[in-house]
């Protein structure tokens, strides 16, 4: 169990599942939030957007994950292509920009529900000390942006174990 | 035309989801052309195979399998999506021809095109003499 799974306010920003999980707590805040949404979606032009992930404004949901040797940072960006991506470093300062464009055709249609989001968005990603910016790699699959960043040697090195002495 | 399910997926129809993972309302769009209605859903991180399209009686469900992000053998500093399933379900009407319908999934949005079925043509019935 995760002791964030208790702590609703340092819960991820992020969409919250409609089912499932870990601990009863969970449990019950994921059944309740099932039932919300789908009393929210009855009402008409009030839509599911309400239930579904926000995307512009706030930017793609991420992860950032760690190991002494790299940082991961994922980006969820269903609906785009590589081109439409822009990934940039500055400094210790990642941003991942990007514009999600609705097809031509979509745009003169006749739409029955309309949920997904569209536009440009830009997140930025204060990154650790010590990383290699000339060997960063960003790879786009299956709507997930995954950018790997190597840390440095030197950082590598450094991360000094102190010991802990007791009196 | 098509309905959206005011349960939330399969799982909200009674049944309990067997696999302990959350199940998420994916965002979808849903517009009509002349000869088909077309379904856009996103599902980032699913992969075209962890895709499953079902159709029983006029009940459509469209499920996702993404797989468990969580980067192994790293720790997470930023957590903002949890791995979890999609799935939503929607109702089609009448007009639909069942056998037509196409599934394509590219960049985390899974398109699906259901053709409105032609309308057959009138029939009379010829009365024979007894």
């Amino acid at each position: 169990m995760d002791i964030r799974d208790l702590m609703p306010w340092v819960a991820p920003r992020g969409a919250e599942p409609v089912a499932g999980g870990e601990h009863p707590l969970r449990t019950l805040q994921d059944e309740l939030n099932r039932v919300f949404d789908s009393l929210v979606r009855t009402i008409p032009g009030a839509g599911a957007a309400a239930a579904v992930a926000p995307f512009l404004g706030e930017g793609p949901r991420i992860d950032v994950a760690e190991t002494e040797t790299e940082v991961k940072v994922s980006a969820e960006l269903p609906g785009l292509e590589e081109k439409d991506i822009e990934v940039s470093l500055s400094g210790h300062l990642l941003t991942i920009k990007g514009e999600k464009k609705a097809e031509a055709e979509q745009q003169l249609l006749n739409y029955h529900v309309n949920e997904r989001v569209f536009g440009a968005f830009s997140r930025s990603i204060p990154l650790p000390a010590g990383i290699d910016a000339d060997a960063v790699t960003a790879a786009f699959r299956n709507g997930v942006l995954t950018i790997t960043v190597p840390k440095t040697q030197e950082a590598v090195k450094e991360a000094k174990r102190i010991a802990v002495k007791a009196d | 035309m098509v309905d959206t399910s005011t349960s939330a997926g399969g799982a909200g129809r009674g049944a309990e989801a067997t696999r302990n993972r959350p199940v998420y309302t994916p965002a979808a769009d849903i517009h009509e052309t002349e000869d088909a209605l077309v379904l856009l859903v996103e599902m980032p991180g699913v992969r075209p195979d962890q895709v499953e399209v079902g159709l029983d009686k006029r009940v459509l469900t469209i499920t996702g399998h993404a797989a468990a992000r969580r980067h192994e053998g790293y720790s997470l500093a930023v957590c903002e999506y949890r791995p979890g399933d999609f799935e939503r379900v929607f109702t089609l009407s009448d007009m639909i021809d069942e056998g037509g319908i196409e599934a394509l999934m590219k960049d985390g949005v899974l398109r699906l095109t259901l053709p409105k079925a032609k309308a057959e043509p009138a029939r009379t019935i010829k009365v024979k003499v007894g």
